[in-house]
């Protein structure tokens, strides 16, 4: 089996402050393009075309790219906790609303009616 | 089916930067006729008509700068020259440099290549494993467009730099081999060098991506996905631990990088046994940069889109029915016979989701014309044995 020596490139090759290519360039446009549809909160407030160098791009592509893994990973809505149990079955939204209502009907009904509650359901659902 | 089809398991994809097939690779045909590189006669016009010959004197940085025009409109003057007749005679790449820097000496230097001992990485793998006499770039521009041939089968009707967008019914060759149960992955070098494929994929499926310290994990740890491709850093930049230097070997950055890297790439699949028994690894370039090639792009099957005139940039517009500029491509495997030269056949980007598809998937319909139509090479692996006696690389 051969082992092959591959010579290193020297320090002086390293140059942060070189000019963008037409590369990455076009990276870049394409990284704010997907940074656009991110949260707001979630933006990095870069103007890019103040970004002059290939150090520069790449802090800037760095911050935007791990911004979409985060947020990609972070669930867009938070799913409804329901008000404990829900004896009509209406979201709790529509229940918070009318809480005042609801709760003068449902003292009026228990005037009304002897029957418990799960026979007063079941009998709706048979309608 | 040969033993090496058998074993294998992964394919890898390293998709480099913007050299052309006789820049790296063009001096090996002094050590084997059989590949087509170069006699050391070829030449192009100057911008004063004078024949100018490609030299053995390509530099690892500082050489091609400006970074040769490679846009549609440039790469069609180096493929047809001035030839009222549309003749494919690869005789504008001086004139075409000529025209960024207006410096008759220094648009020479786009003839220029590297010999073999400047490169001992590519050249040791080309004639370690097979080499492509014939693989040419997707479409005779830039980088964006040519990498989503390798992506999706097709660039969508793109020729240019610009953000491009999925048509249906054509699917990423990563979301089709996770729809079908399958593990595939997109290593990026680290997140400030990220991606050439952002508007589709990282902003889409970011969960598709793998940084390249993953990759050697993964090949550590024998938990490589089905199917890999390995994008190189495309900048210099700083980083927790220090400094990143670019290794995509796009001009100007430093070509050596480059070969530490694929050296890089290499090893981590080489020092895995069970790995390096059951991978391919296909090292290819993306476009030729603006750099010299002597072999005229031939035509191909059309992808059925069209561009403009506007779109191209030259007045005409392109019907995606003839193939960029030719690159370097290398299939490294241990069930491929030493100095495999794959000559009278041709292939380009979209070989590579139609092998991928082809080994993979089998009968996967959603595929663009082009990829349809695509060579693809697994039938390199020919070897009833496999080999030990594959080279190693020393990065340290």
């Amino acid at each position: 089996m051969k082992l092959i020596k591959v010579p290193k490139p020297p320090a002086s090759a390293m140059n942060k402050d070189r000019p963008i290519s037409s590369l990455l360039k076009t990276q870049l446009l394409h990284v704010q393009k997907a940074e656009f549809r991110l949260p707001a909160r979630a933006q990095t407030n870069i103007y890019i075309n103040a970004i002059k160098t290939e150090g520069e791009a790449a802090e800037y592509i760095r911050q935007v790219t791990t911004n979409l893994h985060k947020e990609h990973a972070t669930p867009a809505v938070k799913p409804r906790r329901r008000l404990g149990k829900a004896k009509t079955g209406v979201f709790e939204i529509a229940a918070a609303a009318a809480t005042k209502r609801h709760t003068k009907s449902n003292a009026a009904r228990k005037k009304r009616s002897s029957k418990p509650a799960r026979a007063r359901r079941t009998k709706r659902k048979t309608k | 089916m040969p033993p090496g089809l058998d074993n294998l398991k992964h394919i890898v994809v390293l998709m480099m930067e913007n050299r052309s097939f006789d820049h790296m690779l063009g001096a090996l045909k002094q050590q084997d006729g059989r590949i087509d590189g170069l006699t050391g006669t070829e030449s192009n016009p100057d911008s004063n008509g004078n024949p100018a010959t490609v030299q053995p004197l390509a530099e690892f940085q500082g050489q091609l700068d400006p970074d040769p025009d490679h846009h549609f409109p440039a790469v069609d003057l180096q493929i047809f020259g001035d030839d009222g007749n549309r003749t494919a005679n690869m005789q504008g790449f001086v004139k075409s440099y000529f025209h960024q820097r207006e410096d008759v000496n220094h648009s020479k230097k786009i003839l220029y290549y590297f010999t073999p001992d400047k490169l001992p990485v590519l050249t040791t793998l080309a004639t370690e494993f097979a080499v492509f006499n014939g693989w040419f770039s997707s479409i005779p521009g830039p980088t964006i467009c040519n990498r989503a041939f390798a992506h999706y089968g097709t660039s969508f009707g793109q020729v240019s730099m610009d953000i491009f967008y999925i048509k249906e019914p054509f699917k990423s060759i990563y979301e089709r081999m996770i729809n079908a149960q399958h593990t595939s992955k997109l290593y990026y070098y680290d997140t400030a060098s990220s991606t050439m494929e952002v508007v589709n994929l990282l902003q889409h499926e970011p969960q598709l991506f793998g940084t390249y310290p993953q990759f050697l994990k993964d090949c550590e740890n024998g938990t490589l996905p089905e199917y890999s491709f390995v994008e190189p850093n495309y900048s210099d930049h700083d980083t927790d631990s220090g400094e990143e230097l670019a290794n995509d070997q796009h001009p100007d950055h430093h070509v050596q990088a480059g070969e530490l890297f694929i050296a890089s790439v290499y090893n981590a699949i080489r020092q895995n046994p069970d790995l390096w028994k059951s991978t391919a690894l296909l090292v290819v370039y993306d476009e030729h940069g603006g750099i010299y090639d002597h072999v005229p792009p031939p035509a191909c099957t059309p992808d059925g889109y069209v561009a403009s005139a506007n779109d191209t940039g030259t007045g005409r517009e392109f019907r995606f029915d003839r193939l960029g500029v030719r690159v370097p491509a290398i299939l490294i495997s241990p069930w491929i016979p030493k100095g495999t030269v794959v000559s009278g056949r041709v292939f380009e980007h979209a070989s590579i989701p139609a092998t991928v598809t082809n080994f993979f998937l089998k009968n996967y319909e959603q595929r663009s014309v082009r990829e349809k139509a695509a060579d693809t090479f697994l039938d390199l692996l020919t070897l009833s044995k496999m080999r030990t006696d594959a080279p190693e690389f020393d990065i340290d």
